[in-house]
Protein backbone atom coordinates (compact mmCIF):
# COMPACT_ATOMS: atom_id res chain seq x y z
CA UNK A 1 0.00 0.00 0.00
CA UNK A 2 1.27 3.09 -0.82
CA UNK A 3 0.83 7.27 0.87
CA UNK A 4 -0.69 9.19 -1.57
CA UNK A 5 1.53 12.78 -1.81
CA UNK A 6 -0.05 14.83 0.96
CA UNK A 7 0.50 17.80 -1.15
CA UNK A 8 -1.39 15.99 -3.93
CA UNK A 9 -4.20 14.91 -1.32
CA UNK A 10 -4.51 19.01 -0.18
CA UNK A 11 -4.88 19.80 -3.86
CA UNK A 12 -7.81 17.20 -4.60
CA UNK A 13 -9.10 17.98 -1.61
CA UNK A 14 -9.29 21.78 -2.13
CA UNK A 15 -10.16 21.53 -5.75
CA UNK A 16 -12.49 18.63 -5.20
CA UNK A 17 -11.03 16.48 -8.18
CA UNK A 18 -10.00 13.03 -8.51
CA UNK A 19 -5.81 12.53 -6.76
CA UNK A 20 -5.19 10.89 -10.04
CA UNK A 21 -5.82 14.75 -11.91
CA UNK A 22 -2.98 15.86 -9.97
CA UNK A 23 0.69 16.30 -11.01
CA UNK A 24 3.10 18.47 -10.68
CA UNK A 25 2.45 20.52 -14.20
CA UNK A 26 -1.61 21.15 -12.67
CA UNK A 27 -1.71 25.22 -13.21
CA UNK A 28 -4.07 27.44 -12.09
CA UNK A 29 -7.37 28.48 -13.92
CA UNK A 30 -6.53 24.94 -16.44
CA UNK A 31 -9.26 23.18 -15.39
CA UNK A 32 -12.55 24.74 -14.19
CA UNK A 33 -11.98 23.47 -10.99
CA UNK A 34 -8.89 25.86 -9.70
CA UNK A 35 -10.48 28.67 -10.21
CA UNK A 36 -10.09 31.93 -7.81
CA UNK A 37 -12.27 30.54 -5.26
CA UNK A 38 -10.78 27.27 -5.32
CA UNK A 39 -7.35 28.85 -4.94
CA UNK A 40 -8.88 30.56 -2.01
CA UNK A 41 -9.94 27.82 -0.31
CA UNK A 42 -6.70 25.83 -1.64
CA UNK A 43 -4.41 28.53 0.76
CA UNK A 44 -6.69 27.99 3.33
CA UNK A 45 -5.88 24.22 3.11
CA UNK A 46 -2.28 24.79 2.72
CA UNK A 47 -1.57 26.36 5.59
CA UNK A 48 -3.90 24.33 7.94
CA UNK A 49 -2.47 20.97 6.85
CA UNK A 50 1.57 21.93 6.60
CA UNK A 51 0.92 24.66 9.15
CA UNK A 52 2.38 27.63 7.14
CA UNK A 53 1.49 31.22 6.57
CA UNK A 54 1.44 32.15 3.37
CA UNK A 55 2.11 35.74 2.20
CA UNK A 56 0.67 37.39 -0.49
CA UNK A 57 3.64 36.92 -2.52
CA UNK A 58 3.67 33.22 -1.89
CA UNK A 59 -0.41 32.93 -3.14
CA UNK A 60 0.41 34.79 -6.74
CA UNK A 61 3.21 32.97 -7.41
CA UNK A 62 1.34 29.44 -6.38
CA UNK A 63 0.30 29.26 -10.08
CA UNK A 64 1.31 25.16 -10.38
CA UNK A 65 1.45 21.96 -7.97
CA UNK A 66 5.31 22.51 -8.79
CA UNK A 67 5.37 26.00 -7.36
CA UNK A 68 3.22 25.63 -4.46
CA UNK A 69 5.89 22.65 -3.52
CA UNK A 70 8.73 25.29 -3.81
CA UNK A 71 7.22 27.93 -1.74
CA UNK A 72 5.84 25.25 0.97
CA UNK A 73 9.90 24.04 0.65
CA UNK A 74 11.04 28.26 1.33
CA UNK A 75 8.97 27.68 4.46
CA UNK A 76 10.69 24.92 5.72
CA UNK A 77 8.26 21.98 4.53
CA UNK A 78 8.92 18.96 2.15
CA UNK A 79 6.32 18.29 0.33
CA UNK B 1 -3.60 60.23 -10.68
CA UNK B 2 -1.83 56.86 -9.95
CA UNK B 3 -3.83 53.99 -7.92
CA UNK B 4 -1.78 51.36 -5.77
CA UNK B 5 -3.53 48.07 -4.12
CA UNK B 6 -3.19 44.72 -3.57
CA UNK B 7 0.26 44.57 -4.78
CA UNK B 8 -0.33 46.52 -7.84
CA UNK B 9 0.40 50.17 -9.32
CA UNK B 10 -1.73 51.74 -12.23
CA UNK B 11 0.00 54.87 -13.58
CA UNK B 12 -1.28 56.73 -16.74
CA UNK B 13 -0.50 55.92 -19.92
CA UNK B 14 2.59 57.96 -21.11
CA UNK B 15 4.37 58.10 -24.38
CA UNK B 16 7.09 55.81 -23.49
CA UNK B 17 4.49 52.83 -22.79
CA UNK B 18 2.74 53.03 -26.11
CA UNK B 19 5.36 50.54 -27.80
CA UNK B 20 4.48 48.17 -25.19
CA UNK B 21 0.89 48.79 -25.48
CA UNK B 22 0.96 48.35 -29.23
CA UNK B 23 2.71 45.32 -28.77
CA UNK B 24 0.29 43.63 -26.30
CA UNK B 25 -2.66 45.08 -28.07
CA UNK B 26 -2.00 43.24 -31.06
CA UNK B 27 -0.83 40.19 -29.26
CA UNK B 28 -3.27 37.56 -31.71
CA UNK B 29 -4.32 35.99 -28.18
CA UNK B 30 -5.37 39.89 -26.44
CA UNK B 31 -6.75 40.78 -29.87
CA UNK B 32 -8.76 38.10 -30.47
CA UNK B 33 -11.36 39.05 -27.45
CA UNK B 34 -11.58 42.27 -28.24
CA UNK B 35 -14.82 43.90 -29.60
CA UNK B 36 -12.62 45.63 -32.65
CA UNK B 37 -9.56 42.71 -33.94
CA UNK B 38 -7.73 44.76 -36.36
CA UNK B 39 -3.69 45.38 -35.81
CA UNK B 40 -3.13 49.25 -34.47
CA UNK B 41 -0.85 50.65 -36.40
CA UNK B 42 1.64 53.05 -35.15
CA UNK B 43 -0.19 56.05 -36.07
CA UNK B 44 -3.21 55.22 -34.96
CA UNK B 45 -2.25 54.36 -31.51
CA UNK B 46 -0.67 57.83 -31.75
CA UNK B 47 -3.91 59.81 -32.83
CA UNK B 48 -5.66 57.63 -30.16
CA UNK B 49 -3.46 58.52 -27.69
CA UNK B 50 -3.63 62.66 -28.28
CA UNK B 51 -7.21 62.16 -28.03
CA UNK B 52 -7.19 60.34 -24.73
CA UNK B 53 -4.45 62.59 -23.45
CA UNK B 54 -7.31 65.67 -22.92
CA UNK B 55 -10.39 63.41 -23.00
CA UNK B 56 -12.37 63.65 -19.22
CA UNK B 57 -14.30 60.77 -20.41
CA UNK B 58 -12.09 58.47 -20.30
CA UNK B 59 -8.49 57.37 -18.45
CA UNK B 60 -6.51 54.64 -19.34
CA UNK B 61 -3.27 53.15 -17.23
CA UNK B 62 -0.54 51.17 -17.14
CA UNK B 63 -0.74 48.06 -14.64
CA UNK B 64 2.85 47.57 -12.95
CA UNK B 65 3.62 44.71 -10.55
CA UNK B 66 7.19 44.43 -9.09
CA UNK B 67 8.14 47.58 -10.71
CA UNK B 68 7.20 46.00 -14.27
CA UNK B 69 4.46 46.33 -16.73
CA UNK B 70 2.28 43.74 -16.75
CA UNK B 71 -0.63 45.31 -18.73
CA UNK B 72 -3.05 47.80 -19.06
CA UNK B 73 -6.97 48.91 -17.94
CA UNK B 74 -8.87 51.97 -18.69
CA UNK B 75 -12.10 53.37 -17.08
CA UNK B 76 -14.86 54.85 -19.36
CA UNK B 77 -17.85 57.19 -18.65
CA UNK B 78 -20.49 55.82 -19.80
CA UNK B 79 -23.93 58.32 -21.34
CA UNK B 80 -23.78 60.88 -23.94
CA UNK B 81 -21.82 63.95 -22.30
CA UNK B 82 -21.04 62.34 -19.11
CA UNK B 83 -17.41 62.41 -17.55
CA UNK B 84 -15.29 60.28 -14.80
CA UNK B 85 -16.42 62.64 -12.26
CA UNK B 86 -20.30 62.87 -13.16
CA UNK B 87 -20.81 59.58 -14.69
CA UNK B 88 -23.10 57.20 -12.88
CA UNK B 89 -22.27 54.39 -14.94
CA UNK B 90 -18.77 53.63 -15.53
CA UNK B 91 -17.26 50.67 -18.16
CA UNK B 92 -13.93 49.58 -17.08
CA UNK B 93 -11.75 47.60 -19.87
CA UNK B 94 -8.19 45.50 -18.74
CA UNK B 95 -6.05 42.99 -20.49
CA UNK B 96 -2.76 41.52 -18.95
CA UNK B 97 -0.33 41.70 -21.44
CA UNK B 98 2.43 39.49 -19.47
CA UNK B 99 1.48 35.99 -20.10
CA UNK B 100 3.45 35.18 -17.09
CA UNK B 101 0.37 36.38 -15.18
CA UNK B 102 -2.32 35.56 -17.36
CA UNK B 103 -3.06 32.67 -16.37
CA UNK B 104 -2.72 34.20 -12.67
CA UNK B 105 -4.47 35.22 -9.44
CA UNK B 106 -2.71 38.45 -9.89
CA UNK B 107 -4.97 39.50 -12.79
CA UNK B 108 -7.73 40.20 -10.60
CA UNK B 109 -5.56 42.53 -8.40
CA UNK B 110 -5.81 45.56 -10.99
CA UNK B 111 -9.26 44.92 -11.52
CA UNK B 112 -10.11 45.60 -7.33
CA UNK B 113 -8.06 48.97 -7.76
CA UNK B 114 -10.10 50.28 -10.15
CA UNK B 115 -13.30 49.17 -8.91
CA UNK B 116 -12.76 50.53 -5.79
CA UNK B 117 -11.52 53.84 -7.47
CA UNK B 118 -14.78 53.93 -9.35
CA UNK B 119 -17.25 53.30 -6.44
CA UNK B 120 -15.13 54.75 -3.72
CA UNK B 121 -13.55 57.54 -5.09
CA UNK B 122 -15.81 58.47 -8.44
CA UNK B 123 -19.00 57.27 -6.51
CA UNK B 124 -20.31 56.01 -9.34
CA UNK B 125 -23.34 53.74 -9.02
CA UNK B 126 -22.62 50.68 -11.41
CA UNK B 127 -19.87 49.40 -13.19
CA UNK B 128 -20.92 47.95 -16.75
CA UNK B 129 -18.80 45.42 -19.37
CA UNK B 130 -19.78 44.14 -22.53
CA UNK B 131 -17.98 40.72 -23.23
CA UNK B 132 -17.99 38.66 -26.12
CA UNK B 133 -20.43 35.24 -25.16
CA UNK B 134 -17.37 33.25 -26.59
CA UNK B 135 -15.24 34.75 -24.08
CA UNK B 136 -16.37 32.58 -21.20
CA UNK B 137 -12.72 33.31 -19.22
CA UNK B 138 -13.79 36.92 -19.00
CA UNK B 139 -17.52 36.18 -18.02
CA UNK B 140 -16.21 33.69 -15.79
CA UNK B 141 -13.80 36.33 -14.37
CA UNK B 142 -16.53 38.80 -14.45
CA UNK B 143 -18.64 36.92 -12.72
CA UNK B 144 -16.26 36.13 -9.47
CA UNK B 145 -16.43 40.00 -9.06
CA UNK B 146 -20.15 39.87 -8.98
CA UNK B 147 -20.98 40.99 -12.19
CA UNK B 148 -24.93 40.27 -12.91
CA UNK B 149 -26.07 39.37 -16.52
CA UNK B 150 -28.38 42.11 -18.28
CA UNK B 151 -28.47 40.83 -21.73
CA UNK B 152 -27.27 38.01 -23.21
CA UNK B 153 -26.54 37.33 -27.05
CA UNK B 154 -22.96 37.17 -29.16
CA UNK B 155 -22.43 40.18 -26.96
CA UNK B 156 -23.34 40.00 -23.18
CA UNK B 157 -23.92 42.97 -21.22
CA UNK B 158 -22.98 42.76 -17.53
CA UNK B 159 -23.18 45.43 -14.74
CA UNK B 160 -21.91 45.22 -11.03
CA UNK B 161 -23.12 47.48 -7.89
CA UNK B 162 -21.14 48.07 -4.86
CA UNK B 163 -22.85 45.82 -2.58
CA UNK B 164 -22.26 42.91 -4.82
CA UNK B 165 -18.81 43.97 -5.18
CA UNK B 166 -18.15 44.13 -1.90
CA UNK B 167 -19.93 40.71 -1.17
CA UNK B 168 -18.18 39.14 -4.13
CA UNK B 169 -14.44 40.53 -3.44
CA UNK B 170 -14.04 40.48 0.41
CA UNK B 171 -12.10 37.07 0.70
CA UNK B 172 -10.12 38.22 -2.37
CA UNK B 173 -9.06 41.20 -1.24
CA UNK B 174 -8.00 40.28 1.80
CA UNK B 175 -5.83 37.39 0.35
CA UNK B 176 -4.19 39.94 -1.95
CA UNK B 177 -3.85 42.41 0.54
CA UNK B 178 -1.38 40.43 3.15
CA UNK B 179 2.14 41.49 3.56
CA UNK B 180 4.46 40.50 0.84
CA UNK B 181 7.57 39.18 1.65
CA UNK B 182 9.68 39.85 -1.99
CA UNK B 183 11.66 43.29 -2.10
CA UNK B 184 11.44 45.05 -5.74
CA UNK B 185 14.43 45.59 -7.18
Amino acid sequence: MTTADPLYQVFADSLAIPLEQVNDELTYNTIPQWDSTAHMVLVAELENHFKVMLDTDDIIDMSSVAKAREILAKHGVTA
Amino acid sequence: MILQGYQVTLTPVGEDDLDLLRQWRNDPDIARQMLSQEPISEEQQQAWFKKISRDPAQQHFVIRFRDEPIGSANIKACGPGKTLKTATTIEPGLYIGDPRYRQNILAFAPTLVLNDYCFEQLGVQQLRAVVKATNTAALNYNQKLGYRTLNSGDLVEITLNFEDYQQHTRAMKALLSRSATRTNP
